[in-house]
């Protein structure tokens, strides 16, 4: 085995160990007790400071403008429904985008686990295609399809699409022989072997592959709108800088942030869910 | 933005040639259809007409200046990111204070999209160099701090126990004990920074002011509607990306085995 | 971040007054102009206002031919007068080409400027379509795809027109582009209507696109403003140098207002990528005197005042601005007498009607 796929988007992100996420609700809480408290010492030192500075105006507001400046900004844009509006709209070319390539890739990385030629023919392809980052097929699918809404579903599909099927693929690959011979032992047809063995092996990996997939669809649909759009979050980031508005520019980052934070954390809760379930093979 | 193959580089299949067929099938369709006028050339310029732009951009000079540009901002940005990095993993592992003090925060702020932080950079440090070199290095920083974090404060206990029988001081500690065990941790880390910080040059120089760049030379190709330009522009990002995972892969191999 | 950034500016504040108050003396100085706006595929040149021919015929330079310790360097922005804001906010520009609106944000955020002379005062906006497009007036536009780079003096020009014809920016789909993005995205027609100028005159030469409105021989107010800037910083630090860059750039103004450099004046311009025949038509029918002067006249400073309403009244400004002491026009005025140029350009009164001297 040269390529370890499943285990590199978690040491990417160098997220939490599973295990330590499927500790009952009650305990985790428990112990984010002084995590939080811990935490909040930064901010507890940070605001006081930054709306000093601000005030006095050593920090001038083209630096950094003052918190209570940014949480009305945020306050206002919430009341307006301008934020809502935005982070809608980035939301649903998400989902669009991330589906259909969460699809795509996951019948594409099927295809590629199961039939030897199939991998053969399409695997050095998508080698090919994960070594030219996202960023750079957005000019070209610009002057292909066009600045409309297509573009930004194209540009999330293929973000989605590379993490998915590398991990499908590398799922499939990683049953152990043992286990499809004795079904062959047991006389399983394709569809029995598909559904009793293949299945529940690779689901953890495959839904690892699936959220990497979707942090990518996040970053990805950040830089296509912040480069060919409109309106939604990234958007956002465009306006305000344009307008010199650094409230607005701050809010916009935030709620990137904390929607990237929720959705992770989300699938990540998932996964550590069907990691128990799944059976263990070694 | 991050599309970033396994740091070890998946081994090409056996049957090349079976690899071949999709590729080969491509080109020739896209060949044959810009020859026989079923595609509009615009968008697909026959393959001669991309190389004779490589031809012509490489003798011109602009190439070489663009990629020149890219490298520099790409490796000033990794150094200053991946010092920062090591800097702060390293404090981040040790004190228990520092982790957690600044770790929620510092997981808070990963959390935002990287390209996010263009807009507020670039309102920070203008329109200079350093902008674009500060965000390449607010990108590699980010995995190298992770990496050292966990590679430092995984030191193993024995070895530990072994420091404190020999009444280490604590930059003993630090050198000889903590930061050797942590170092393919650390190289590791090193390893996806430099991909990031790729990943980020490109980033800053579409979105940041237009300088030399092999970013900005795929803008300004699509500007132009110029897609021998484009095209071009993608296959250097791609192959220079390979290029730097592969030549980070192999000295982080050899430095690990030499460890 | 903040904490540690705000150090190191305050570290090369100080370093700054350091070498500023030495300055006094005959250390070298450079002088760092930006401009915003950047030539045909990002060449380091503009057109259609005394200060681009200040750049491109070298007049700022040949003042301090003379001072081997004098530096000018040229700054063009893709990003426009929003980019222009954030170098100034950073420290990297002493004096700015600059369109109303930006400068009017940049005040409103606090960013120390004078405003010296103006500069493609009177310049008109158009407005294109696709060649074969059904919009052929402003009200057409309602509802329809239109590309203005947002923040600039563009857009707020934008606003003028619009409202004039019964609109608002919202009964519109407005898509935010710089000029070189908008102008692919027209000639491409995956938009319906594109603001700007030559860009859009050189599309309507070669069939790519049609005009549909332009405000020339329009109210003069729908108009955009533009002007030269300096830094407090720097005026403060070096108003000997401050008097000397604003002659330059007087004396280019009146160069480029003498009717007998037209055509020279065109083919100076040119340098910017921009055909001479498509900054013809941009200049036909009206005099360079009216188009390149330096004035701040009542025109201009109303419009200025009333750019600062209609972007508060329509959301782009959220507070007032001050424009106390905010014109400083007494390096202009030494300027006129020192070249002798005195009643040679026409000013406006507030209802945009020459105003007899």
């Amino acid at each position: 085995m040269s390529i370890d796929a499943v285990e590199t988007p978690r040491r990417l992100l160098s997220l939490p160990r599973p295990t330590a996420l499927a500790a009952p609700l009650a305990g985790a809480l428990r112990r984010a007790a002084p995590t939080v408290a811990w935490g909040l010492v930064l901010p507890a030192v940070a605001l006081p400071g930054w709306y000093l500075a601000a005030r006095s105006g050593v920090l001038p507001e083209q630096i950094l403008p003052a918190p209570a400046y940014v949480w009305s900004t945020f306050v206002d844009m919430v009341r307006s429904g301008e934020l809502a509006s935005h982070a809608g709209i980035s939301l649903l070319r998400v989902v669009e985008g991330f589906g259909l390539g969460m699809i795509i890739g996951l019948v594409a990385g099927a295809a590629m686990g199961l039939s030897r030629r199939v991998d053969d023919m399409l695997h050095p392809f998508f080698i090919a295609l994960s070594q030219v980052p996202t960023l750079a097929w957005i000019p070209f699918l610009m002057l292909l399809v066009g600045i409309g809404e297509p573009l930004k579903i194209l540009v999330i599909v293929k973000a989605t699409l590379v993490p998915v099927v590398i991990n499908t693929r590398a799922g499939i690959r990683n049953i152990p022989k043992g286990l499809l011979e004795v079904g062959d032992v047991l006389r399983f047809t394709t569809g029995q072997k598909l559904r009793l063995i293949v299945l529940p092996g690779t689901v953890p990996p495959v839904f690892t592959g699936i959220r990497y997939g979707l942090t990518h669809a996040w970053i990805a649909l950040v830089s296509v709108e912040l480069l060919a759009s409109s309106e939604g979050l990234g958007y956002l980031l465009v306006w305000g800088r344009q307008m010199f508005w650094l409230d607005t520019v701050v809010v916009g980052m935030i709620v990137i942030g904390l929607i990237g934070y929720v959705s992770d954390r989300l699938l990540a809760s998932v996964e550590a869910r069907l990691q128990r379930w799944a059976p263990r093979h070694d | 933005m991050t599309d970033v193959a396994a740091p070890n580089g998946p081994r090409i299949a056996p049957s090349v040639h079976r690899g071949l067929v999709l590729p080969v099938a491509l080109l020739a369709a896209w060949e044959l259809s810009s020859r026989l006028g079923l595609a509009d050339p615009r968008f697909l310029p026959p393959l001669e007409i991309i190389a004779r732009s490589g031809w012509h951009e490489m003798m011109e000079g602009r190439l070489w200046g663009d990629l020149l540009a890219s490298l520099r901002r790409d490796l000033s940005g990794f150094g200053l990111g991946a010092t920062i990095g090591i800097a702060l993993g390293t404090v981040l592992g040790l004190s228990r204070l520092a982790d957690r003090i600044l770790t929620p925060w510092f997981n808070g702020l990963k959390q935002i999209a990287l390209v996010a932080w263009i807009p507020l950079i670039s309102m920070w440090f203008g329109f200079d160099e350093a902008a674009k070199v500060v965000f390449v290095a607010l990108a590699a920083c980010i995995p190298v701090v992770l990496n050292t974090q966990e590679g430092v404060r995984a030191a193993p206990l024995p070895l530990i126990e072994v420091g404190r029988t020999l009444r280490f001081s604590r930059t003993q500690f630090l050198l000889r004990l903590h930061l050797p065990a942590a170092l393919p941790s650390i190289l590791t880390g090193l390893h996806l920074g430099l991909i990031y910080a790729w990943l980020a040059t490109v980033g800053a120089e579409y979105f940041m002011a237009v300088g030399p760049g092999i970013g900005g030379l795929i803008i300004a190709g699509r500007e132009r509607f110029d897609m021998p330009l484009v095209l071009l522009g993608i296959l250097i990002l791609g192959c220079i990306g390979f290029a730097i995972d592969r030549m980070a892969g192999w000295i982080e191999h050899r430095l690990i085995r030499w460890h | 971040m903040p904490p540690t950034r705000r150090l190191l500016i305050r570290a090369a504040f100080a370093a700054a007054t350091l070498i500023s108050a030495q300055a006094a003396g005959a250390d070298p100085v450079t002088i760092r102009i930006g401009y915003a706006a950047i030539g045909v595929d990002n060449r380091p040149f503009a057109e259609g206002t005394s200060a681009a021919t200040a750049r491109a015929g070298n007049f700022v330079e040949d003042e301090f031919k003379g001072a081997p310790d004098i530096k000018v360097e040229w700054y063009f922005f893709k990003g426009a007068g929003p980019a222009v804001n954030e170098a100034i906010a950073n420290n990297q520009l002493d004096f700015a080409y600059q369109g109303d609106l930006p400068s009017i944000i940049g005040r409103a955020n606090g960013l120390k400027t004078k405003l010296l002379l103006a500069s493609g005062a009177h310049k008109p906006t158009y407005i294109a379509s696709p060649i074969d497009s059904v919009v052929a007036s402003i009200k057409d536009l309602k509802g329809r795809k239109v590309a203005v780079q947002r923040g600039t003096n563009g857009h707020l020009s934008l606003i003028k027109v619009l409202e004039a014809n019964g609109l608002a920016e919202r009964d519109l789909q407005i898509l935010n582009m710089d000029s070189a993005t908008a102008n692919a995205a027209l000639a491409a027609k995956e938009i319906d209507a594109a603001v700007g100028d030559t860009g859009l005159i050189s599309l309507a030469e070669k069939k790519l696109a049609k005009i549909v409105y332009t405000t020339k021989g329009d109210d003069p107010r729908f108009g955009r403003y533009a002007h030269v800037l300096v830094t407090e910083a720097f005026e403060t630090a070096h108003p000997d140098l401050t008097q000397r860059v604003t002659n330059a750039f007087v004396r280019a103004a009146h160069w480029s207002s003498e009717e007998a450099n037209r055509q020279e004046l065109l083919e100076l311009w040119g340098k910017s990528g921009t055909s001479t025949s498509v900054l013809a038509e941009f200049f036909a029918g009206e005099t360079l005197k009216y188009r390149n002067t330096p004035l701040i006249d009542e025109l201009f400073i109303d419009q200025y005042r009333q750019a600062a309403a209609k972007s508060k009244e329509f959301g782009l400004l959220r507070r007032d601005v001050d424009f106390n002491g905010w014109f400083e026009t007494k390096y202009l005025d030494a300027a006129i007498k020192d070249l002798k140029l005195e009643g040679y350009w026409t000013p406006y009164d507030a209802s945009g009607k020459p105003r007899a001297n």
